[in-house]
């Protein structure tokens, strides 16, 4: 977890944390500390810990919606059943999938708003601001429009294909098992691309922008001196970028939920959809539990291979 | 030099169209609620809104129930506010300003709980919450978005208090400050706009929150918007236009909050705090 806290830490915040670390300050009796953590430490116990302790034991128990204080233990049956379940693998390609095509996309939409919103022009700040606007939709307004505009009927998205020849035959794209998926990753990408972009935004003003010139005036192409001047200095902030749309898109729930609800036939079912339908359609929450750390284990999974491929590039460049 | 034009009107289209796509479908939501039926439904989309139309956002008011949801949102939001700011801003101080056993755990906690998704924790806390009575009320939700909410507040709020001068912390303590003092007369003054932007990350994320609101809450007197506009989809019974008007007033103050403080939301993000 530590990778996370080390590459978020804001460029300019550094040497002033620095200096409150070296000067730490006893100050008060040693349970003094304490005292002013013990209120959210408790409560974080309460709300986060216990109940994530009682969902890793239901995934070891078979338990249902209707009499949840009952279970029985059953030891890895969960798991076994779950892996060897056909749909579970769909899902499990479908999180590949979903997961994969945001970041890719988010990040790659946002690195490209970014380089575009780098150069100073006119009304540079309004643009910035209005670029923010999805992010700053609330997920709900985000899948009851999109599901407006992609309305088989009247959607604006569908009478745009049909004008320019492009049209879905029906118009169902959310009921399409070829469609729905796209559909959905276009959507959660347009919520997301506005936090990469302005975070690499601020990462750009990092990049000396004489060298920029310089390999330009040495007859680099711009291609040549993005990859030479720029990306070596954006290369950390699009790693994190990258690690929090992987953890943020494996827990991503509403949006796909309130638009196909993982249909048509789990074209659309992440594991987080999975779980939900398993504990509240099925009324199996030991199943639903046992997906749910699946999650879990591929999030941290996920965390500690970044952090050795951070580590990794690291030592590539003090070489 | 024409190339040069060239790549200058690329440019400033490419940036019209980038523009264009961020806006759009918050644009197409405000056209939808002030558009007639027969506008609606015919041949051509009608693609400037109809301000003769204005009625809908009025009777959508006026109507009660939307009104209904949108204060309770507004109740659960703020509670979830005062509570994950009263809890943060004592757990950052402490994770900035001491060192004690436990504070690596502590830490690595807080980034934990961030890869939760709500979906999994929903179970066990609706079990919780039913032990203790706080199922169908608002209490049970602004204690459930507050645990969801704090380790993001906490994180934004140490890095704030990492950013203040230790000696300012000295000079109060030779004057004869307590611990406590120092933080609520020197600490908080100093990073009131983090705890703006933490203020507003935690009011909109109990704002936005759907799925604790739609498994905790049977009573529709105190659902929440956002279970008020997720039931809208797929239903035909109301009016779009209404369905999009709600929706409308609902998504507002989110977006227009989020335009005056982005600046230290996007740093308090990018500053250890995950959002999900």
């Amino acid at each position: 977890m530590t990778v996370v806290e080390q590459q978020t830490r804001a460029p300019g915040s550094v040497s002033r944390r620095r200096r409150g670390r070296r000067r730490p300050s006893p100050q008060g009796s040693r349970w003094t500390p304490y005292l002013f953590l013990a209120p959210a430490a408790l409560f974080i116990l309460v709300f986060q810990a216990v109940p994530l302790a009682q969902e890793i034991f239901l995934s070891f128990t078979r338990t249902t919606l209707l009499n949840p204080t009952e279970s029985t233990w059953v030891g890895l049956d969960n798991f076994v059943r779950i892996f060897g379940d056909e749909d579970f693998h769909r899902t499990l390609r479908t999180t590949v999938v979903y997961v994969i095509a945001c970041v890719v996309g988010a990040v790659g939409a946002g690195l490209a708003v970014a380089l575009l919103l780098n150069r100073s022009f006119r009304g540079r700040g309004w643009a910035r601001a209005l670029v923010t606007v999805p992010w700053a939709a609330p997920g709900i307004a985000v899948a009851l429009i999109a599901t407006w505009m992609l309305n088989p009927q009247y959607g604006i998205v569908n009478r745009f294909l049909d004008a320019i020849g492009l049209g879905v035959p029906g118009g169902a794209i959310l009921d399409s098992p070829r469609y729905a998926l796209p559909a959905i990753l276009a959507t959660t990408i347009w919520q997301l691309f506005p936090f990469t972009s302005v975070v690499l935004l601020s990462a750009l003003q990092s990049v000396p922008k004489d060298l920029t010139e310089a390999a330009m005036v040495d007859g680099a192409g711009p291609w040549s001196a993005f990859r030479a001047v720029t990306w070596p200095v954006i290369r950390p902030t699009v790693g994190l970028l990258a690690l929090l749309m992987t953890i943020w898109s494996l827990r991503r729930f509403e949006l796909i939920w309130l638009m196909t609800k993982g249909g048509p036939v789990g074209a659309t079912e992440t594991l987080v959809i999975d779980l939900y339908s398993q504990a509240f359609d099925s009324k199996e929450l030991g199943s639903a539990a046992a997906i749910g750390m699946v999650g879990v284990v591929i999030s941290l999974i996920v965390i500690a291979g970044s952090r050795f491929v951070a580590r990794a590039a690291e030592k590539e460049d003090t070489r | 030099m024409k190339g040069l034009r060239i790549g200058l009107t690329l440019r400033v289209v490419a940036v019209i169209v980038v523009l264009g796509l961020a806006v759009f479908p918050l644009y197409w939501m405000f056209v939808t609620a002030l558009t007639s039926n027969a506008d609606l439904f015919g041949q051509d989309a009608r693609l400037i809104p109809d301000f003769s139309q204005f009625g809908v956002f009025v009777d959508a008011l006026a109507d009660g129930k939307a009104t209904g949801w949108l204060l309770n949102s507004l109740t659960i939001a703020a509670g979830t506010t005062v509570l994950s700011i009263g809890l943060g801003i004592p757990l950052g101080y402490a994770l900035s300003r001491f060192r004690f056993r436990g504070k690596a755990v502590m830490t690595i906690v807080l980034l934990f709980t961030q890869m939760l998704p709500e979906a999994l924790m929903v179970v066990p806390l609706f079990a919780l919450f039913r032990r203790f009575e706080l199922l169908d009320s608002l209490t049970g939700l602004v204690l459930a978005n507050s645990a969801f909410v704090l380790p993001i507040v906490a994180l934004i709020l140490k890095g704030a208090i990492d950013g203040i001068p230790n000696e300012l912390d000295e000079a109060g303590r030779v004057d004869g400050a307590r611990p406590f003092t120092v933080l609520t007369r020197i600490n908080i003054p100093l990073i009131a706009p983090s705890i703006a932007a933490s203020a507003v990350i935690a009011f909109f994320h109990a704002w936005n929150e759907y799925v604790f609101a739609v498994t905790f809450i049977f009573n529709p007197e105190i659902q929440p918007a956002s279970v008020g506009i997720a039931n809208f989809i797929g239903e035909l019974g109301t009016p779009i236009q209404t369905v999009m008007a709600v929706a409308f007033m609902f998504t507002l103050p989110a977006v227009v909050f989020y335009l005056f403080v982005q600046r230290y939301v996007v740093a308090g993000m990018t500053a250890g705090a995950v959002k999900g």
